[in-house]
């Protein structure tokens, strides 16, 4: 080492000693600014009203009767013709909450007793004090219920639920030696209700690859898939769907230069569907037709054939508060000859086992007997590194499984957005 | 502006009104009847939930006393879910409810904190809550608000724990992944161990990791793999000063076969600035970031300038903004360095980010980056790269430039509401697009 790298490598390590100590002097803090209250105290600004009631009513508070400690001030006047109890409610914050500002307003039903309109009113003096009670720890003690079931289609829409859509995507990348492009596109036209699913569109992608070898040559391909499919699923009850598939697809991965296809289906749920954001146990049975013409000639020597195919398949899928897991499974054949089949099994767990260690684990693994479409002519080198074409195979599979245990102060809630927040990354969903 | 004059509030307040006159104007029974809550939905609150990471069907099927909107200029609330990471591992969420239309005088901010050893189940509890609570304040002024019951159940009384780790938190992480077929095989693995402390004061992560990854493909009856593998490790101090500057020093050791780098350490001081109050940073940032970094190599196999070691000085400035609004996100950001042996010798690397909603229905996106390499590229191989090395990308080439960029828009027409959750046949292929940046 020669004499001013020694130098600044001393001056570096001075610096990171120095901020070590800085460091070391700074007494531990604790959560960001002083602890909020334990409830937030409201001043009721309402010369002949009830405190004793909105006690009562409004556990989650405390009424407070000096204005000089209250974070919240409740202003009731009184609005609407005279004797018509309509109020209107001032909602602001103080201290703590400065700036949680609102107005809302309490109108008793006509004929209501007057019983019930002082209820009424505390209820809506309760969903007005929620926002400040949500900033302070009673926010976990609180449960908001909404006492009806309303229908997700009691809107007024003269779209009637149908939604179009386009949309058009370009994603390239390049260096010197290397350059790829792919594009996607696609129309949609949906309409989901909960008495029926009709599920359309058309769409393409198309992809091109360049290398550079170097040695004045380069190399140079592209692949494509375009199609349209329609999807319409009935309700019939809590457990019952039936529906069908149209499909038409062509695609260079897998020797398709059109294959149409038409499929009804029926689907029953062990759970009731309403349940289905929490588990599903779906079984869904499909015949199809379909009418395939190959690109090349395939490795039975067909150009194109009719062929018919059946499959059945079970998906289980529960979210708890332990985690998650699914798990799917699906035979298909087809029926001039069964010997051409596949099965497909898949599954997923999350699962939380104690407070700081988790384990993930999915895998699927699928036995394939019925790639009818194989061109004769096979793959190139290239296509085959770079994974172009569809290949001859009796299986395919995949698993992962992973494992996260953390501890430690895992419930600190600092927000240190400084010098980054330790990479960033970009999801992008369609 | 953020005030509305009193005869807007007074509009607003008979807009209110109004719908609570002509229900009082039924028999009041009917109210209770089904009848009567599918007509207090129509005039529900129209939302907007702006969330790359919700769970969204779970909370439609939740909070059933709103209605939900596909189009921000639709709703009467747009509420913008940002999000953290926190010192603990977490994500904080911030939840800012901004009213719009006809409710452009309330506006509400709430906060929610996971954990990182929560499951999806709790983090999707805790978020339905927090929206809960927050939609109240427009939920108020609307007739369904009638129907609406609040429950408190006094806590047991546990005071909160003592932290004895002091802030520190221990993470370690291991994953395998595995694919294959007959002709074709993967293997990867991946294993890491991070220690942090994260207070508002100062920050310190402290990291591990180890990949390994080999393909393998039979052509031919003849075998063909390849293998990458590289580790790093890694450690971060960083000292607040003010609502503007921080210091800090980054500590890096890596070993990559892509980059030819056998063993390369990095002791780096830095400064940093940030335009907006760091108090801002789930919303917006700018910051700028000047680093002088002390970086000795040892090479794999000798460099194309015939090295196989040599201790390099390096500077490197960068820009980063970030912003979280209502019409988009937008994240660009600039990076320079170079040698101080050569200064000639440098590299500079864009970025950008832009995802807008710009009028009803229309949002495009563009993202892309672009890199210049001048001279920059001193852990190039000696040799030329086999074909396969080439074709599998296992081998950093040589290059002036490199880029990606993608471009995307979406258009959407028709219904504006998004209530139904309908899982027959399952739940897959819906249309929409989002771009979440972490």
């Amino acid at each position: 080492m020669n004499r001013p790298r020694t130098a600044i490598a001393a001056l570096l390590v001075t610096l990171a000693v120095l901020a070590a100590t800085a460091a070391a002097q700074v007494p531990p803090p604790g959560p960001a600014g002083p602890p909020p209250p334990p409830k937030p105290k409201v001043f009721l600004d309402w010369p002949g009203g009830d405190p004793d009631f909105l006690r009562a009513e409004i556990p989650f508070v405390e009424f407070v009767s000096d204005l000089a400690t209250a974070e919240v001030r409740v202003l009731v006047t009184p609005s609407g013709p005279a004797g018509s109890g309509s109020v209107s409610l001032a909602f602001t914050g103080l201290g703590p909450f400065r700036g949680d500002d609102n107005t809302l307003s309490y109108a008793p039903e006509p004929g209501a007793s007057p019983e019930d309109a002082k209820k009424g009113l505390a209820g809506t003096i309760k969903l007005g004090l929620l926002r400040y009670a949500a900033k302070t720890p009673v926010a976990k003690d609180l449960t908001v219920k909404f006492l009806d079931q309303a229908k997700p289609t009691a809107v007024i829409d003269k779209w009637r639920q149908w939604v179009f859509g386009l949309s058009a995507n370009a994603f390239l990348m390049g260096e010197t030696q290397y350059r790829n492009g792919s594009y996607y596109a696609s129309l949609s036209a949906n309409r989901v209700t909960p008495e029926i699913k009709i599920r359309t569109q058309v769409y393409g992608n198309w992809s091109d690859y360049w290398f550079d070898l170097g040695d004045g040559t380069a190399y140079e391909s592209a692949t494509h898939g375009y199609g349209t499919s329609a999807l319409a699923v009935k309700s019939l009850g809590e457990h019952w769907s039936v529906g069908g598939y149209v499909e038409a697809e062509s695609s260079s991965y897998s020797n398709l230069d059109l294959a149409l296809t038409a499929a009804p289906a029926v689907e029953y749920d062990v759970f009731p569907y309403s349940e289905s954001t929490k588990r599903q146990l779906r079984i869904l049975y499909r015949i199809g037709f379909t009418r395939a013409r190959y690109s090349e000639e395939t490795i039975y020597f067909k150009t194109a054939e009719s062929l018919l195919q059946e499959s059945l398949s079970f998906a289980y899928e529960v979210v708890r508060p332990w985690g998650k897991a699914s798990v799917q499974v699906e035979g298909s054949h087809f029926f001039h000859n069964v010997k051409f089949n596949r099965l497909e099994l898949e599954g997923e767990l999350e699962f939380r086992i104690w407070r700081g260690l988790s384990f993930e684990i999915d895998g699927s693994y699928t036995r394939i007997r019925d790639q009818l479409a194989l061109p004769a002519g096979g793959a190139s080198y290239e296509e085959i590194l770079l994974r172009q074409r569809q290949l001859a195979t009796g299986y395919n599979y995949s698993f992962s499984a992973g494992f996260n245990f953390s501890f430690g102060s895992t419930r600190s809630n600092v927000v240190n957005p400084r010098f980054g927040n330790g990479g960033r990354s970009i999801s992008i969903s369609m | 502006m953020r005030k509305s004059s009193p005869a807007v509030r007074l509009l607003a307040l008979a807009l209110v009104l109004a719908p609570l006159l002509t229900l009082a104007a039924r028999p009041a029974r009917a109210q209770e009847g089904q009848a009567g809550v599918d007509e207090m939905k129509k005039t529900a609150l129209k939302v907007f939930l702006d969330c790359g990471d919700c769970d969204l069907e779970y909370i439609k099927t939740e909070i059933t006393f709103v209605n939900y909107v596909r189009d921000r200029l639709e709703a009467q609330v747009h509420v913008l879910i940002s999000t953290q990471g926190t010192g603990g591992g977490g994500v904080e969420y911030t939840l800012t409810f901004i009213g719009q239309n006809d409710f452009k005088d309330v506006k509400d901010l709430q906060k929610y904190y996971s954990n990182k050893t929560d499951t999806d189940d709790d983090i999707r509890r805790g978020l339905v809550k927090s929206l809960q609570l927050g939609l109240m304040s427009f939920v108020g002024r609307t007739p369904i608000s009638r129907r609406i019951a609040v429950e408190y159940t006094p806590p047991q009384g546990s005071a909160e724990a003592r932290d004895r780790w002091n802030s520190w938190v221990f993470s370690l992480s291991g994953d395998a992944y595995l694919s294959g077929e007959e002709t074709y095989r993967s293997h990867m693995a991946y294993g890491s161990f991070s220690a942090n402390r994260v207070t508002p004061g100062s920050k310190v992560r402290l990291g591990l990791s180890v990949d390994r990854a080999k393909q393998t493909y039979i052509v031919d009856e003849e075998t063909i793999t390849g293998t990458s593998k590289s580790w790093q490790a890694s450690g971060l101090y960083v000292k607040s000063l003010g609502e503007h500057w921080s210091v800090g020093v980054s500590f890096d050791a890596e070993s990559s076969l892509f980059s030819n780098v056998d063993l390369g350490l990095e002791v780096a001081p830095a400064v940093e600035y940030n335009f907006f109050p760091y108090a801002q940073c789930t919303r917006r940032q700018l910051r700028a970031l000047y680093s002088l970094a002390l970086n000795p190599v040892r090479y794999r196999e000798e460099t194309i300038f015939g090295k196989l070691r040599e201790t390099l000085f390096k500077q490197e400035l960068s820009l980063t903004l970030d912003l979280r609004e209502k019409f988009g996100t937008i994240s660009l950001s600039a990076e320079g360095s170079n040698y101080l042996h050569d200064l000639g010798k440098y590299r500079i690397d864009t970025f950008a980010i832009v995802n807008l909603r710009l009028y009803k229905g229309l949002s495009v996106y563009v993202l892309g980056g672009y890199s210049w390499y001048h001279d920059s590229q001193l852990s190039l191989l000696g040799r030329e790269p086999t074909y396969e090395e080439q074709l599998l990308r296992l081998r950093e080439l040589p290059m002036n430039s490199n880029h990606f960029f993608a471009v995307g828009f979406q258009f959407q027409f028709g219904s504006i509401f998004t209530n139904v959750i309908n899982p027959r046949f399952g739940s897959t292929g819906g249309s929409g697009m989002n771009i979440s940046i972490h």
